[in-house]
């Protein structure tokens, strides 16, 4: 087996199940013995309830639930040598009000929270349920924007360790996940290019909730769902170069249960 | 029902659930009824260029499109283009030429939901539309764009006041030395924080980025009162999406929840990809096919029965064989007219 990334992002158009994709790659890389965890983004803008900021063992898997203001607070408090300032920073309104106009500014200090976190400890491997779409690519966009704006510094410095780590496809991969319709196709081969564009990123497509393993064209379906048959047996055809993992769609009801499905379709991942 | 047209048309939910496609049959719609329509899409996926021939070349610039009998105008929001329009608007070509402002506003900087805000505003104080219809991005970006008035209006709070009145003093000092007169306010030891941190360089043109800023803080508090009309019935319509397939319940409830300031009485669930009819005339030929069949049955019907708890207006939109956008909007836009 391939060594595996210390880092997996987790996109792909809203509604595709990456939420659960991402929960179930943990629990197969658990399985393997690998000390994954878990991770979201707790919420968007400061002042907005947010999370413990711990990993925390839930549903037999681990997971972390990064809050923006602890994780400013704290970086702020590394960068300045000193609490009691990033305290006071972090009350300042112009601060807040700052980092809540730029949405952008949130993910520079989650990822770099992340970083940080994975250096400290590198037998930890993130899987990162991330935003979708055209968000994924805000995220990924913040380090080197931001890099741009400060151009000098500690914070440059920062942002450049961070682009390096992201841009590095030894360090970190993006799996998009995909529907097998027209649209989320389109969308996701869109997304892959926009990223492979901007950097010389590890990307992965894998079709989620396929249907080919349960129907066949020949069979008697109703026409919707013959429509989506036939439409994912030609796609599988024709991208089998590029779609990762064909994922089945789960008949299970539970998410735990749709998880344990899915286990087995996730190693050609890693 | 048919659903009379309103000033503004919102339309949200979570990602995938066929948001972009049902605001397009929404605008051709209306089109066809003789009213002047605008649309608007801010999700970034930008979709909407598939569904109505629009060019990645079109974005940002209000584009004619045709769709059978129906003439609307179209617009896939960037947020360099709303600067321009702002700074065209104010005067202000500062605005657009800031380094600061002008990465910030690059297609993925993530300032489209702000902005969109302001887009909308420049858009409806032209008074040629009858119905400026907004496709809005997935799920709690949405909430980022409903806030994007309440962010505005920190970010020109009271507390800034001294900074500003620092920064756009007429004898404003020269580039370079501004962070000399950087002394005792909290704003000031922030600045000077910032310093210790990144360059010079840096602080200069943030500092500028904010003064620019708050000269244009008219165009920006405008977008507050585009808000307040989105609050009242008369002016507005909201119509929360969401899809069969992926019958995320507790995510609607969820934006139901946020909005519920905005959520007046004109507001719909539309329920989208409805398959129930075709799946119960079908007769499965082997086990694993009747499971499927019975369980994508009880999903739509218990998901059609707490979404009839919830809401009181629930439109049903059918799934659609068709694999083409155009095919699907056609379709879509007869049920509007039920």
């Amino acid at each position: 087996m391939n060594k595996p990334h210390r880092l997996y992002i987790f996109t792909g158009k809203g509604g595709v199940g990456k939420t659960t994709l991402a929960q179930a790659f943990t629990r197969y890389l658990a399985s393997q013995n690998f000390n994954a965890v878990y991770l979201t983004f707790a919420t968007s803008s400061l002042g907005v309830e947010g999370s413990s900021n711990q990993i925390e063992m839930i549903d037999g898997i681990k997971q972390l639930s990064l809050d923006l203001e602890k994780s400013a607070q704290g970086y702020i408090e590394k960068k300045l040598n000193s609490a009691m300032i990033a305290s006071w920073i972090m009350k300042t309104p112009f601060f807040r009000a700052l980092v809540n106009m730029i949405p952008g500014f949130n993910y520079l200090i989650y990822l770099g929270q992340a970083l940080e976190l994975a250096e400290r400890d590198s037998s930890l491997i993130f899987v990162l349920d991330s935003p979708a779409s055209g968000h994924a690519l805000t995220m990924m966009e913040a380090t080197s924007n931001f890099g741009e704006i400060f151009g000098a510094g500690l914070v440059f410095e920062d942002t450049k360790k961070m682009l390096s780590r992201l841009n590095n496809p030894e360090y970190a991969k993006v799996v998009i996940a995909s529907l097998p319709s027209l649209m989320s196709w389109q969308e996701s081969m869109e997304l892959k290019t926009s990223l492979k564009e901007r950097s010389p990123i590890d990307c992965d497509i894998v079709l989620n909730n396929a249907l080919t393993p349960i129907f066949k064209l020949g069979d008697e379906l109703p026409l919707n769902l013959r429509e989506k048959v036939k439409f994912e047996e030609q796609l599988i055809r024709e991208q089998k170069d590029v779609i990762k993992a064909v994922i089945p769609h789960s008949m299970e009801s539970s998410n735990l249960d749709i998880q344990r499905d899915l286990l087995g379709s996730l190693s050609t991942l890693i | 029902m048919t659903i009379p047209a309103k000033p503004f048309e919102i339309f949200c939910g979570t990602g995938g659930v066929g948001k972009t496609t049902l605001a397009t049959s929404r605008a051709i719609y209306l089109a066809s009824q003789g009213l002047r329509v605008l649309l608007i899409t801010i999700d970034p996926a930008k979709r909407l260029k598939d569904l109505l021939g629009l060019h990645d070349e079109d974005t940002g610039e209000v584009k004619t499109v045709q769709f059978e009998n129906a003439t609307l105008d179209a617009l896939l929001m960037s947020s360099q283009h709303t600067i321009k329009r702002m700074a065209k608007l104010n005067h202000s070509e500062a605005l657009e030429q800031n380094s600061i402002i002008k990465t910030l506003t690059k297609p993925y900087g993530g300032m489209n939901e702000i902005l969109s805000l302001i887009e909308v505003q420049i858009q409806s104080e032209k008074n040629i539309y009858d119905s400026i219809i907004l496709d809005t991005p997935p799920g709690h970006h949405f909430l980022d764009f409903l806030s994007g008035a309440s962010r505005i209006n920190h970010f020109f709070d009271q507390s800034f006041i001294d900074i500003f009145d620092y920064v756009t003093n007429k004898n404003a000092p020269k580039r370079f030395s501004l962070i000399n007169k950087v002394i005792s306010s909290g704003v000031n030891k922030l600045l000077e924080y910032l310093h210790k941190v990144t360059g010079a360089e840096f602080l200069n043109n943030f500092i500028e980025a904010i003064r620019i800023i708050y000269d244009s803080k008219d165009a920006f508090m405008k977008g507050l009162s585009l808000q307040e009309k989105f609050k009242q019935e008369r002016l507005s319509n909201w119509f929360l999406v969401t899809s069969i397939e992926q019958g995320k319940i507790a995510e609607a409830l969820d934006i139901k929840h946020h909005a519920k300031g905005y959520f007046h009485e004109g507001h719909y669930l539309l329920l989208n990809k409805c398959l129930e009819d075709e799946l119960a005339a079908w007769t499965p030929e082997n086990d694993t096919h009747l499971r499927y069949q019975q369980k994508a049955l009880l999903k739509e019907r218990e998901l059609k029965h707490s979404m009839s708890e919830l809401f009181e207006n629930v439109l049903y939109f059918p799934d659609i064989a068709d694999v083409s956008p155009l095919k699907h909007i056609s379709e879509l836009i007869k049920n509007w007219n039920k």
